[in-house]
């Protein structure tokens, strides 16, 4: 079911943190705690290497592709406790912006749909989030969310653009009244949502209780098609819940549980059409898992299998090295 | 509390015992050093100068050095040091570049034992000789480097860096007559301490001030160096030239640097600035820190392991005025807490996934790298009780495929550029698509647009007299579809109970209405499934014993749960002939053996497990209007695109959307076509299939989405006149305050459409400029050119 494509041999002196694909699927951020971003061109199953971004200080936790009707744009979170900007122009990736408003390592970055313009909201250990949005000619606006989660908020992620009631009756070349939303996982065990009021201020929505120790990552899942909303999570304690919410007000969300890990899980990740789930667990192992039609969730497939291959070929490039 | 509980080690004969704990001073420390007893701590600074005793649970202050009337500018420490031999002796660095010796041993309250004033400005680091009990070596602002022997009231000799200022002086361990310095301009400096004339060896080890160095307990030739480049270095001094064996990159300055005891790779660091937090590294995990204490609330300014040769305990001073005993194992560590996977779920279905490469080589049963000559020596791992995070992290990046062969999202790029969506009678569209699918194998959407089509083409076709032409023809004709909703070639498990609960209550009533033709049904069935092979593609199991009656199937075929029919392909082209024709028994009876039938029943098939309870409702009422209108299957067809949508094929829902058009737009709600659309166009977008998108935006009826394409372009129109932008409106500018486009021949503003010779620039309306060809085609504007218009 699962099989290796590419392994992309990224150079990275210490340990990867975080690989994120862009809008396309066709270049491929990673960064490590060796403090560098590289991006990769994995076209047609290559790997060439077209920039390596330097300029975080610490370990680099997180990265995260802008859409691309903004050109294209990179963020990137750090221990040391900024956040950057980073843009393509004429071919060279540069740093565009510099965040350094955080007290603590920033964890987790992640962009707004597009619809809302160039909105990112960052997580950070001193368990604020910050909200930066570009406001034109270089310019951000950052408002930060104060004690978000005590001791350090983990994830962040954007519920999909919905707008409430239809969209028929917006007078044409106005901007639709979008409900902005996202959820926040924390060293709080919780899972936070968030929503932007009238007045622009950012109000804690909902508190989603069931994980028992630290949440490690939380995906909204994107609206494809689906009627609900659907979040993923999951934490140190093991287990994955996918949370769904069926009333149009958003305030009753159900969590299930997906399944209890024998370890850590550290991400999980939906495939675009929601359908499908990706989690990695502290096993090295990628399961992924699908609803059946009564509501169960079941493992499609296990990554681990191809692992074999995997450390296969690590091993032949490095002998290859030699 | 696990976190606070005490740690017990054993060395040699004696024993340390101790937990995280701080005391409180009177003011800032600016050193501290430890006792070799390890059970006495002296803090040093501006104001501060006293030996505290480390309990077990606490600190107890034991001696106040600082007496005297008033205070002495003697007594502002910049640095203080135990001698490690000689349990009585101590020597302080002075702010006012006196060096100061304290005899602990002395009787009488004031402890000070020799002052030696050579040094004219604030001394920055003293020293004793590791193992020469009367030998001190100090290092000045001033640029010079003293070394005192105790028993002389004197310097023996005196070492000039030639530089501005020694931030650091440190004996070697090994090398007796060895000591290193370290200056302000970033060098670092060599001295035999016989040989006071000029050093043995410098070189630049950071760029700006090296604040500290330090020797390595264990390895004679390892000195580290620590900088305000936010650098620490590992030099490799046994060479010739110095080797940078490593660097560890921290976040603010390096003010002091300690290697750990007992972890030859291991050292700790404090900044001076900045950052009030402690580190301890791994050299050769130069990024991540090991470990890392938290408590101070101000800038740490001396750090001191406790003994050494053990590893796990740390005294340090601080700014914020109080003295910490840190224990290892309470540390925090970011390294633990560092998330070691990224996962990353592609467009095409593909998954990149990043691992620790340790643990990957671990699963597959593989030796990590042990000592394999052909490994580069980050690939080896040590297996080191005392270092837990022994070795360097490396991590493998893979991509996977979720399928195999092709990335899984491959069909849905094929389907949208394949699809027809316009242009085409409904029969053809379907047909079409049907085949499209099926090529791609994904029989159970081709089933669905060949179902499409037999619902909307079809029946229109039928002559009414047909269908209506007998209770028992209606009756079987309801079978074909009664039947089918048993089959199940989608999803398997399709949540088939809970509908059937729910159809419940439908399907009583229905027994009722059923009832006149049961036994013209029930015969007929029999007739048709007897005997046929077609039943060993009914999928049954799922269905209650008590809810067969209902379907009116023989229950001799419920078959328990049975994966899910594939049903031969060559059936298809088949089928509409097969509902076309009107349904006689004998002839119904012909196609239950041939495999056409099961072909037939398999298209209505998908349909039904969208929701059984309308499909038997719409059967029942065939019963009595003997004709099935294309609106009866309105709710199925609704169900059945919200299902795909469900199922994230909102391709499938937006592209019957399309197809079919007016006859079932009006069933489903505008905000969720709306939201098909948008979500479908996004997709499209994202696999950079323009055309596709472009087309479903043009073919969409939601108002919303055919006005994309306007939306986003847009025309910007510049003043021809001052050649700037003109913004509110396209025809006169707002800064020059001219109308931009005049019309040659009426010479009044262009509002909308202007034409213009690309050769002269001149033109004017459309209409104007067309007559005014007609009859010359020179300039309107009378600039003599022949204008040319294409």
């Amino acid at each position: 079911m699962v099989s290796v494509i590419n392994t992309v041999d990224t150079s990275h002196e210490d340990m990867i943190h975080d690989a994120q694909m862009d809008y396309y699927g066709t270049r491929l951020a990673t960064c490590s705690s060796d403090r560098s971003v590289k991006i990769f061109d994995v076209r047609n199953g290559g790997q060439i290497l077209i920039a390596d971004l330097r300029g975080h200080e610490g370990p680099v936790w997180q990265v995260a592709w802008a859409h691309p009707m903004y050109g294209n744009i990179l963020a990137s979170c750090s221990y040391d406790r900024k956040v950057i900007i980073w843009r393509e122009e004429n071919g060279t990736w540069e740093k565009s912006h510099e965040h350094a408003g955080h007290d603590s390592s920033v964890n987790s970055v992640c962009w707004a749909p597009h619809d809302y313009g160039l909105i990112l909201a960052c997580g950070s250990s001193d368990g604020a989030i910050s909200l930066l949005t570009y406001t034109g000619e270089g310019q951000w606006e950052v408002k930060k969310i104060n004690n978000a989660h005590t001791i350090g908020c983990n994830a962040v992620s954007w519920a999909p653009a919905v707008v409430p009631g239809s969209l028929i009756d917006q007078p044409s070349g106005q901007k639709p009244n979008y409900i902005k939303k996202f959820a926040s996982g924390g060293c709080d065990n919780l899972i936070k949502l968030w929503k932007e009021e009238e007045d622009g201020q950012w109000k804690e929505e909902q508190k989603l209780e069931a994980h028992s120790d630290w949440v490690r990552d939380v995906a909204w899942a994107p609206s494809i098609g689906l009627p609900t909303s659907t979040i993923a999570s999951c934490s140190q304690d093991g287990r994955v819940f996918i949370w769904t919410c069926d009333d149009a007000s958003g305030n009753t969300w159900s969590p299930k549980l997906l399944h209890k890990f024998n370890d850590v899980v550290w991400h999980v990740s939906w495939s675009i059409t929601a359908n499908i789930l990706a989690v990695s667990g502290g096993d090295n192992k990628v399961t992924l898992w699908k609803e059946s039609v009564d509501g169960q969730w079941v493992c499609i497939s296990d990554v681990n299998k191809g692992q074999g291959s995997v450390s296969a070929s690590v091993t032949e490039g490095q002998q290859n090295e030699q | 509390m696990e976190k606070m509980s005490r740690v017990t080690t054993a060395l040699g004969g004696g024993v340390l015992t101790g937990r995280t704990m701080h005391c409180h001073l009177d003011a800032p420390a600016n050193a501290i050093s430890v006792c070799r007893d390890a059970a006495q701590v002296v803090v040093a600074g501006r104001s501060i100068f006293k030996i505290y005793a480390i309990e077990e649970e606490q600190f107890v202050e034991k001696l106040n050095l600082r007496v005297g009337r008033k205070p002495s500018l003697n007594l502002s420490c910049a640095d203080v040091v135990w001698h490690q031999m000689d349990e009585n002796l101590l020597a302080t660095a002075a702010t006012n570049g006196v060096v100061v010796t304290w005899n602990l041993g002395r009787p009488s309250r004031n402890k000070q034992d020799q002052l030696f004033t050579e040094h004219k400005r604030t001394v920055n680091k003293v020293c004793f000789h590791p193992t020469e009990a009367h030998v001190l070596l100090s290092g000045s602002q001033d640029g010079f480097m003293k070394c005192f022997d105790l028993r002389r009231k004197d310097s023996v000799s005196t070492f000039s860096g030639q530089s501005e200022s020694v931030r650091d002086v440190q004996f070697s361990i090994r090398d007796y007559f060895t000591f290193a310095s370290t200056f302000e301009n970033g060098n670092v400096q060599l001295w035999d301490i016989r040989r006071p004339d000029r050093c043995e060896r410098m070189f630049t080890a950071h760029n700006g001030p090296v604040f500290c160095c330090d020797w390595h307990p264990e390895d004679r030739g390892w000195l580290a160096t620590g900088g305000r480049d936010k650098m620490v270095k590992v030099w490799d001094m046994t060479t010739h030239r110095a080797k940078e064996m490593h660097c560890v990159q921290t976040i603010a300055s390096v003010a002091r640097v300690k290697w750990r005891p007992e972890c030859r790779h291991h050292l700790a660091t404090c900044s001076m600035m900045v950052d009030h937090n402690i580190y301890v590294w791994d050299v050769r995990r130069p990024f991540v820190p090991a470990a890392m204490f938290e408590e101070h609330r101000d800038v740490t300014t001396g750090i001191a392991w406790r003994h050494p040769h053990d590893p796990s305990f740390l005294l340090s001073g601080s700014k914020d005025s109080s003295l910490c005993q840190h224990l290892f194992r309470d540390a925090s560590q970011p390294v633990e807490r560092a998330n070691p996977e990224g996962l990353c779920y592609g467009l095409f279905g593909d998954l990149a996934f990043a691992a620790k490469e340790s643990l990957v080589a671990a699963e597959s049963g593989r030796k990590p790298y042990t000592g394999d000559r052909r490994h580069p020596i980050f690939f080896k791992r040590k297996l080191d009780p005392a270092e837990p995070f022994a070795g360097l992290a490396s991590s493998a990046l893979s991509v996977f495929e979720t399928e195999p062969g092709g990335g899984a999202m491959r069909w849905f790029v094929d389907t949208a550029e394949r699809y027809a969506l316009a242009g085409r009678p409904l029969a053809e569209l379907c047909d079409h698509n049907a085949k499209v699918a099926r090529e791609l194998g994904r029989d159970q959407v081709a089933q669905t647009w060949t179902m499409l089509r037999t619902i909307y083409c079809s029946p229109g076709l039928l002559p009414t007299a047909n269908l209506s032409h007998s209770m028992g023809k209606g009756g079987s004709c309801g079978l074909q579809l009664m039947n089918s909703f048993n089959l199940k070639d989608m999803a398997p498990g399709l949540g088939s109970e809970t509908r059937l609960d729910r159809s419940k209550g439908d399907a009583r009533s229905d027994t009722v209405l059923l009832d006149s033709s049961a036994t013209l049904i029930t015969n007929e069935d029999n007739e048709e499934t007897e005997g046929s092979d077609v039943p060993a593609d009914y999928l049954l199991g799922d269905v209650e014993g008590e809810d067969d009656e209902l379907y009116l199937l023989d229950p001799e075929h419920t078959h328990p749960e049975e994966p899910e029919c594939v049903l031969p392909q060559e059936a298809f082209p088949l089928r509409h002939e097969i509902v076309d024709t009107p349904p006689g028994p004998e002839h119904l009876q012909d196609k239950a053996d041939s495999p056409h039938v099961s072909g037939s029943e398999a298209d209505v098939a998908s349909l039904a497990p969208v929701d059984s309870s309308f499909s038997l409702l719409s059967v029942s009422h065939a019963l009595y209007d003997s004709r099935l209108p294309p609106d009866f299957f309105s709710m199925l067809v609704r169900d059945m695109l919200h299902f795909y949508a469900e199922q994230g094929d909102v391709q499938m829902a937006v592209s019957v959307l399309i197809v079919l058009g007016e006859r079932v737009r009006k069933d489903i709600d505008e905000q969720t076509q709306e939201h098909w659309y948008t979500s479908y166009i996004d997709l499209l977008q994202r696999f950079r299939l323009w055309n596709v998108s472009n087309e479903v935006v043009k073919l969409s009826t939601s108002r919303a989405v055919s006005c994309l394409n306007q939306a986003s372009t847009t025309l910007h129109v510049n003043c021809s006149h001052c050649k700037r932008p003109m913004s509110s409106r396209g025809w006169v500018c707002d800064r020059c305050h001219r109308c931009a486009s005049m019309c040659a021949v009426c010479h009044h503003v262009v509002k909308g459409l202007f034409v213009w010779c690309q050769g002269c620039s001149h033109g004017g309306h459309l209409q104007h400029i067309m007559k005014w060809l007609e009859g010359s085609s020179h300039c309107p504007a009378g600039c003599g050119h022949l204008c040319e218009y294409s």
